[in-house]
C-alpha cells in the first residue's frame, strides 16, 4: 500500500519565537518535493516533526498506509541528516549495517560490531552510494566528507525506506558532488516518496514540486516550473 | 577464515562474560539456610535499631570516620600539590634546571603508590599501635603519591607554547606558570580534588572495617554479630552522609563558574578548603580522642636478613598466590566494566536511569568487605564470592561514570536509531553506547589497576591471594614473608598501571 502523509495546521512552539505556525501540506506517493526556506525558516523542525523525532505541539500529523506497528512504521521513513549521525566508534560496514536495525534482533546487533555481516549486500548499497568497496572496513573517522555523505546514503539505502527525507544533504559539498549525490538520491533509494531540504533552489529543476518555508509558515507550495524569481527573493529576504 | 574484531561498544559489554564462571561457582553454593539470615539482614533496613545507647555509638564512630577522611584528604590534596609541582618536567625546564630531580620523585613516589592503604594502615598499626592518626596516615601516604601523579601528568601534557613566550619575555619561571599553566589545571584539580574526598570516606569505613576504628569497625561488628537493625543504623547514617557529600561535590563540579569564581580563585579556594579540612580533621580527632593526644610512639619492626628473606621466599606458594590475584582481579573488572553496560543495554527505558542511578550508589557505598561479609551469610567463601564483592563495588563506581556521561552526552545519534525503527536495546547500543565507548574503556581501564589493588581488600576475607598471605604473615610476625610479599604486590600493582596506563592511552587516541 502507498503512503501518504498529510500535516493538519502543524504548530511546533520555540524559546524565543514558533518554530513552525499552521503549516498544511501533504505528500502523496512518487512525489519528489524540494523544501527551500533561509536558515531559521523552520525546514529542520518540518523534517524532525515528519520523522517523529520532534512532536508537534499543535495540529495532527497523520499517516496513511503505514503498517500497524510503530517499528515498521518508523523503518519505512528514512531521514538523511544534515549532520549525518554516523557512529564515529564504528568502521563502514559497521555503520551501514545500523541501517538494518530495524528489520533485525539484538543478537544481530551485537554480531555486527563482532564479524562483517551481510558483506554483499552493504558493498551493493556503497557502490550505489558512490564509493568503493574496499573501505567497508575504514573506520568512518578516516573518511572525507564527502565519502562521509556516501556512506550515509547507503546507510538509508539498507533501510530501503518508502519515505526519504532528507534534511540538507548537500549543504557544504562542492558542485560536481552536489549534483551527483542528488542523483543517487533521487534515483537510487526504494523509497516512492521524496522530501529534501535545500540551500540552493537553482536546483529544484530536478524535483516534481517546491514548497517554501519563512519565519515558520508555509508560504510556497507549487510546481518549479511556476516558481517566480521574485517568490524566491521573498523567502530569502530577512 | 573470519577475523574476530570486536568494535568498541561491544568491548563494554563483553567483559560481562565474567558473570558466568562466578555464577557457576557461586550459585550452586548458596545455602537455604543462610537465604533466611540474608532476608532477615535486608528487611533490617526497614527496621534500623533507635536504641539510643546504639544511635550514640554509630554517630560516635561516623565522627571518626569523617574526621578521619576529611584529615587524610586534607594532608594528601596538600602535599599532594606539592609533589605534583616538584615532579613535574615543567617546573625544572621552566627555570632551565636538569630533569634527574623530578626523575627521582617521580620513581620514588611509585612505591607508596604501589601499597593500599589498607596495606599501609596494617602495617602502621603494627608499628605505631592502635591509635587514631595511624588510619589518616595509612590513607595519606598512598593518596598524596596517586594525587601527586594524576596532577603532575595533567601538568606536564599541557600545552607549554604560552609558558615558553612568557618566559622569553623574561617573566619569572613561578609567575609564568600560574599565569600560562594554571588555568588550564583548574578542572582538573576541581574533579580529581573532589573525587579523592569521596574516595578518602570510603578509605577510611574501608579501614575501620579490619579494625581501624570507625564506623567500618561498627559496622563489621554488628554485622559479624548478625545485629542487622544495628547494622542499618550505621548503613544509614554512612548512606545519608555519601549521598550528601556526593551531591556537594557534584554541584562543586558542574557549577563552579557560577559560584565560585575564576579559575585562580577556585584554585585558591581548593587549597583552603583542603588546609581547612586538615586543620578541622585533626582537631575533631584530638577532641575525639582526648587522651591519644601525646605524639605517635613507634616501634620499627624487625628488618630480616638475606637467610630469612630467601628461606620465606621458598616457603610461600607464589605462583598460586599470583595467579589467584589476578584471577580475582579479572574477574572483578570484568563484573565491574560489563556490568553496568549490560544493564543499561538489557533495561534503558522509562525510570531505569533513576533506578540504576541508586543501585550504583548502593554498591560503591559498601565496602567490599562487607559486601563480601554480607554474601558469606549464605554462601561459601571462594574466590567468586570474593570477585563478586569487588566487582559489585567498582560497578557502582563505573555504572554511575557510565550513566552521568549518557546524560551528558549529544543525544542525535540515539534519536537517529530510534527513527530509524531500531528497537530501545539496539538504538541504545549504536546511538547511546557507542559514542561513550572509548572514553568508558578508558576509565574501565584505569578501574582494573584500581581494582588489583584493592584485591587485598577481599583476599583478606576470602582467604585467597597476596592479600590473604599479607595478613598472615601479619598476624604471626614473619615479617621476612612480609616485606617479600609487599615487594610482589607493590611490584604487580606496579605492572598493572602500566598496563592500564598503556590501555588507557590506547582508547583516549584512537
Amino acid at each position: 500500500m502507498s503512503i501518504t502523509l498529510e500535516l493538519r495546521s502543524v504548530g511546533v512552539i520555540g524559546r524565543e519565537a514558533p518554530r513552525l505556525t499552521g503549516v498544511s501540506l501533504s505528500l502523496q506517493p512518487g512525489e519528489r518535493v524540494a523544501l527551500l526556506g533561509a536558515s531559521g525558516s523552520g525546514k529542520s523542525t518540518l523534517i524532525a516533526v515528519i520523522n517523529g523525532s520532534l512532536n508537534a505541539d499543535e495540529g495532527q500529523v497523520i499517516w496513511t498506509g503505514l503498517p500497524p506497528r510503530r517499528r515498521r512504521q518508523r523503518r519505512a521513513i528514512g531521514t538523511l541528516w544534515q549532520d549525518l549521525r554516523l557512529v564515529e566508534e564504528l568502521n563502514v560496514q559497521q555503520n551501514i549495517n545500523a541501517g538494518a536495525l530495524g528489520q533485525r534482533s539484538l543478537g544481530w546487533a551485537l554480531l555486527n560490531l563482532l564479524i562483517p555481516l551481510e558483506t554483499n549486500h552493504c558493498r551493493r548499497v556503497l557502490e550505489a552510494a558512490g564509493l568503493p568497496a574496499d573501505v567497508l572496513q575504514t573506520p568512518v573517522t578516516r573518511l572525507s566528507g564527502g565519502q562521509r555523505q556516501r556512506v550515509a546514503i547507503a546507510r538509508l539505502l539498507r533501510q530501503q525506506p518508502e519515505v526519504l527525507l532528507a534534511d540538507e544533504p548537500l549543504a557544504s559539498l562542492d558542485p560536481a558532488l552536489i549534483d551527483e549525490l542528488l542523483t543517487r538520491l533521487l534515483r537510487q533509494t526504494s523509497a516512492e516518496t521524496v522530501l529534501i531540504s535545500l540551500h540552493r533552489p537553482d536546483l529544484i529543476h530536478r524535483f516534481d514540486r517546491v514548497i517554501g518555508l519563512r519565519k515558520g509558515q508555509l508560504v510556497l507550495d507549487l510546481r518549479p516550473s511556476d516558481l517566480q524569481s521574485g517568490q524566491l527573493d521573498a523567502l530569502y529576504s530577512s | 577464515m573470519i577475523r574476530l574484531r570486536p568494535a568498541p561498544p561491544l568491548l563494554c559489554l563483553l567483559p560481562a562474560l565474567a558473570l558466568i564462571p562466578v555464577l557457576v561457582v557461586v550459585l550452586p553454593a548458596i545455602h537455604s539456610g543462610g537465604l533466611q539470615i540474608w532476608l532477615d539482614c535486608l528487611l533490617g533496613a526497614l527496621q534500623p535499631s533507635l536504641d539510643p545507647v546504639v544511635l550514640q555509638a554509630m554517630v560516635r564512630a561516623l565522627q571518626v570516620t569523617l574526621a578521619t577522611a576529611l584529615a587524610a584528604w586534607g594532608l594528601s590534596g596538600l602535599s599532594g600539590a606539592l609533589l605534583a609541582l616538584l615532579s613535574a618536567d615543567v617546573f625544572w625546564l621552566s627555570r632551565g634546571a636538569p630533569l634527574w630531580p623530578a626523575q627521582i620523585l617521580r620513581s620514588a613516589l611509585a612505591l607508596p603508590r604501589s601499597i593500599h592503604e589498607l596495606i599501609w594502615g596494617l602495617l602502621l598499626l603494627q608499628i605505631f599501635g592502635l591509635h587514631p592518626w595511624v588510619a589518616v596516615l595509612a590513607i595519606a601516604i598512598p593518596y598524596s603519591a596517586l594525587v601527586a601523579r594524576v596532577w603532575r601528568d595533567q601538568l606536564d601534557s599541557l600545552d607549554r607554547s604560552s609558558l615558553i613566550a612568557q618566559l622569553q619575555t623574561g617573566a619569572q619561571a613561578d609567575a609564568a606558570m600560574i599565569t600560562t599553566l594554571a588555568p588550564a589545571m583548574t578542572p582538573s584539580l576541581l574533579s580529581y580534588g573532589g573525587y579523592r574526598l569521596e574516595c578518602a570516606l570510603r578509605s577510611a569505613t574501608l579501614l575501620g572495617v579490619f579494625g581501624l576504628g570507625g564506623l567500618g569497625t561498627e559496622l563489621q561488628l554488628s554485622l559479624q554479630s548478625l545485629r542487622f537493625h544495628e547494622f542499618w543504623s550505621g548503613l544509614w547514617l554512612l548512606i545519608v552522609c555519601s549521598v550528601a557529600l556526593e551531591q556537594g561535590l557534584r554541584f562543586w563540579r558542574t557549577r563552579p563558574k557560577e559560584r565560585f569564581g575564576a579559575a585562580e580563585r577556585r584554585q585558591l579556594l581548593l587549597l583552603g578548603l583542603l588546609l581547612i579540612s586538615a586543620v578541622v580533621g585533626g582537631l575533631w580527632m584530638q577532641q575525639l580522642f582526648p587522651d591519644d593526644g601525646a605524639a605517635l610512639a613507634w616501634q620499627w619492626p624487625p628488618l630480616p636478613d638475606r637467610d630469612q628473606l630467601l628461606q620465606a621466599s621458598t616457603e610461600l606458594a607464589w605462583g598460586s598466590l599470583i595467579v589467584d590475584t589476578l584471577r580475582l582481579t579479572l574477574l572483578a573488572a570484568g563484573l565491574a566494566i560489563g556490568l553496568p553496560a549490560l544493564v543499561e543495554l538489557l533495561w534503558n527505558r522509562g525510570a531505569a536511569p533513576q533506578v540504576q542511578s541508586l543501585i550504583w550508589s548502593a554498591l560503591r557505598l559498601l565496602p567490599p568487605p562487607l559486601t563480601l561479609l554480607m554474601l558469606l551469610l549464605a554462601n561459601q567463601p571462594s574466590l567468586a564470592l570474593a570477585a563478586l564483592a569487588l566487582g559489585l563495588q567498582n560497578a557502582g563506581v563505573l555504572g554511575r561514570l557510565l550513566r552521568e556521561g549518557l546524560d551528558q552526552q549529544d543525544q542525535r545519534r540515539h534519536q537517529a536509531m530510534t527513527v530509524a525503527g531500531a528497537d530501545s536495546a539496539s538504538s541504545w547500543l549504536y546511538g547511546q553506547l557507542a559514542p561513550q565507548s572509548r572514553a568508558y574503556l578508558a576509565y574501565g581501564a584505569y578501574r582494573a589497576d584500581v581494582i588489583l589493588r584493592e584485591t587485598i581488600v577481599v583476599g583478606l576475607v576470602g582467604g585467597t591471594g597476596l592479600g590473604w598471605a599479607l595478613i598472615e604473615s601479619l598476624s604471626s610476625f614473619h615479617w621476612a614473608a612480609v616485606w617479600l610479599l609487599i615487594g610482589a604486590f607493590s611490584l604487580l600493582t606496579l605492572t598493572g598501571e602500566a598496563l592500564s596506563d598503556r590501555q588507557r592511552q590506547r582508547w583516549l587516541q584512537s
